[in-house]
């Protein structure tokens, strides 16, 4: 299908300018790693406590970091307007939000190598591969869940002043039910699961990406459209 | 402006007595709850306003919808009402939910359900209020405001699951379901009084904004006098 | 799709305007033009040429009357009226962490008709950016973005082409290949709508143009003729 070969360019070419300006990936990486490393100073050396807290700082420290590549990720469409060439193109708005929440969710998955590993290491828990990679599986998830709306908004608040205030203002209440789907589900693959209530949260998680990424994909035009 | 009574006017009218008449029975009339006493009166607001509220986001989620599909400015004026009057009562349900939680379970907040998805939801469409004030092309902030209300109203049910699971881990507090019969008529006749002020605040806000829209609307300018030699080439 | 006339109108507006908050910035346009017809708008800063070509192109929604791109309705065809016309705007529309060859490459596989090397190195060899097709836009001068921003005329393949000031930032070689290739539009039978304040240049390779005031189009005439009728209203 034409529109699947648009999204495949135009993640590509995210990607690709991505890469280049790799700066700000290893930033937002650094970032990441210093938000884990402060949470651990708010609890203190009590490891057991750390060990408790792991999941929910893990999650935090994503999402704090997505913020900054969502914005980002707009800001370079808006520098000379390049969005409005896009959308001069025979290309429907539907394949530019597929395209660009991809690509945020790649992004989003790129930081997982770093901050698994130094949140295991700071909170000092011992985690076997399978569940190393179970906790890689909850990171796409829930980066893909982040990244629908996310993308949606920041498509709308990078036109606006105020736009760092603005997309977190209106992202984190959002994502509440990502937050704890995805804290939860880490909590349990860093613990141990005795009552089964992984799939519980799995349903809701998947849930909340396939509603969000089908509905923002519906109103995304609605964003970009020519209205203005 | 002539002061002839409008229908909401009287709606609003009607609203404020059926306050006073409901809330004279759930003080003075209605029988003291067994064991939380005269705490628990407070119900008589508490309810009506979280109804309400729900109300008015369920409202705000239709003009939205209304409002991107046929993007009339009449429909983002109801939703912009709605939402506001939805976020006052959900701030005042918080309040009213802290008031009682306070001397039933000795904290100020409790992780309740329904009062946890409330906050969030309050904060949810505080946020789509507070997007609104930057966008200054009405279109456009007709447009995203009614995507933002969108999907902020798609995730209450997912918000409320969340928290339910989320909390039964934890005991759960039990909300007090001996309801007497002398409890229900004054909440009856409450909620039916804040839905009706409700209704009478959102068509006012309405109308304040259709007026102030009003004076961004000029009429096109006249034709200018045609030039010589202005025939098609 | 059924059309009274064979060839329809390129461009049709029938009372088009467009308020901006209070402003009106273009009111009561009425215009038809031709395929392969050459119209060049004039008009001092602010009298609406922009928002006109903006109109045209899609990117605005009338706030008055109608208008119709070779009998389309652009709100309802969209991507018939974006397969049919380029805009050529102030904006560059380039990543600057893309090179110049990556830049077509994108445009041509979003438009559907993924072009060889050879095309894409040919068009940028027509523009003098041959040698720097692997050189990110990032160190391109002005004059060099506009050119590459130009070949999206050629890429396209449109058959109306819109020009917000073509001539801008660009040496006197650029701007002779551009009038070459407007010249090679009308031969080809593509429509050209182009604002610019170049008029020595312009008004000799331009078939009709006109006049915008304060939005509204205060003359129109044959191109010849403009530069008189503007030292009138002088």
């Amino acid at each position: 299908m034409r529109a699947l070969g648009q999204i495949a360019t135009l993640v590509r070419k995210d990607l690709l300018v991505e890469w280049r300006g790799r700066a700000r990936l290893f930033s937002v990486l650094l970032f990441g790693a210093v938000t884990l490393l402060l949470f651990s100073f708010a609890v203190g050396p009590d490891s057991l406590a750390l060990r408790a807290a792991a999941a929910g700082f893990l999650v935090l420290a994503l999402l704090l970091s997505s913020t900054m590549g969502l914005s980002e990720s707009f800001r370079v469409e808006q520098e000379q307007r390049a969005l409005e060439g896009l959308l001069l193109l025979p290309v429907e708005p539907v394949a530019l939000f597929y395209g660009k929440a991809l690509a945020n969710t790649v992004f989003l998955l790129l930081l997982a190598p770093i901050l698994i590993p130094v949140a295991l290491v700071l909170y000092a828990v011992e985690l076997e591969a399978a569940r190393i990679l179970g906790l890689l599986g909850l990171w796409a998830l829930a980066a893909a869940g982040l990244s629908a709306p996310g993308t949606l908004y920041a498509a709308m608040t990078s036109r606006l002043q105020s736009q760092d205030v603005l997309l977190p203002l209106l992202l984190f209440p959002l994502v509440v039910p990502v937050l704890m789907a995805s804290v939860k589900s880490a909590d349990l693959i860093l613990t141990g699961d005795p009552m089964a209530q992984m799939r519980s949260w799995l349903v809701l998680l998947i849930g909340f990406d396939v509603i969000y990424w089908s509905l923002c994909g519906v109103l995304f035009p609605y964003a970009v459209q020519e209205a203005q | 402006m002539t002061k002839r009574l409008t229908w909401d006017g009287a709606l609003g009218i009607a609203g404020v007595l059926l306050f006073l008449v409901g809330s004279y029975i759930g003080l003075f009339v209605a029988p003291a709850e067994r064991h939380m006493g005269d705490v628990q009166r407070i119900m008589y607001v508490h309810l009506p306003s979280a109804w309400i509220s729900m109300l008015c986001f369920t409202a705000a989620f239709g003009f939205a919808v209304a409002s991107l599909w046929t993007s009339k400015p009449r429909w983002d004026r109801a939703m912009t009402g709605a939402i506001e009057v939805g976020v006052v009562l959900n701030a005042l349900l918080l309040i009213q939910g802290m008031i009682w939680a306070r001397p039933t379970w000795g904290v100020w907040w409790d992780w309740d359900v329904r009062l946890t998805t409330s906050l969030v939801m309050m904060l949810l469409f505080a946020g789509v209020l507070a997007f609104r004030a930057f966008i200054e092309d009405p279109e456009r902030r007709a447009a995203w405001s009614a995507v933002a209300a969108i999907i902020s109203f798609v995730d209450v049910p997912l918000v409320y699951f969340c928290v339910r699971w989320w909390r039964s881990i934890h005991q759960i507090q039990s909300t007090p379901s001996t309801v007497d019969p002398a409890m229900v008529l004054p909440l009856r006749i409450n909620s039916f009084a804040v839905l009706f002020i409700a209704i009478w605040m959102i068509v006012q806000r309405a109308r304040l904004e259709a007026e102030s829209a009003s004076g961004e609307r000029v009429p096109e300018p006249s034709r200018l006098a045609p030039s010589e030699g202005a025939e098609h080439a | 799709m059924t059309r009274d006339d064979a060839r329809p109108l390129a461009v049709r507006t029938l009372g088009l305007g467009r308020r901006f908050g209070r402003h009106w910035a273009l009111a009561h346009v009425d215009l038809a033009v031709e395929p392969g017809e050459i119209l060049l708008l004039a008009g001092p800063n602010g009298s609406g040429k922009t928002t006109l070509l903006r109109l045209l192109a899609g990117l605005y929604r009338p706030s008055a009357g109608s208008l119709a791109i070779f009998g389309l309705d652009p709100a309802k065809e969209r991507l018939a009226c974006r397969r049919a016309l380029t805009l050529v705007s102030h904006d560059s529309y380039l990543y600057d962490r893309l090179t110049a060859y990556e830049t077509l490459a994108v445009w041509a596989r979003l438009l559907g008709r993924p072009a060889g090397e050879d095309e894409l190195v040919g068009l940028l060899a027509e523009v003098e950016l041959a040698e720097r097709r692997d050189l990110q836009v990032k160190g391109f001068s002005a004059g060099m973005r506009k050119r590459l921003t130009l070949l999206r005329t050629r890429l396209e393949r449109p058959r109306l082409v819109l020009l917000d000031e073509p001539f801008s930032a660009l040496d006197p070689g650029g701007r002779r290949m551009v009038e070459g290739w407007i010249e090679r539009f009308r031969d080809e039978g593509i429509a050209v709508l182009m604002a610019s304040h170049a008029l020595e240049r312009t008004t000799r390779i331009a078939d009709r143009a006109l006049l915008l005031e304060r939005g509204q189009i205060a003359w129109q005439g044959a191109a010849a003729e403009l530069p008189a009728r503007m030292e009138r209203s002088r």
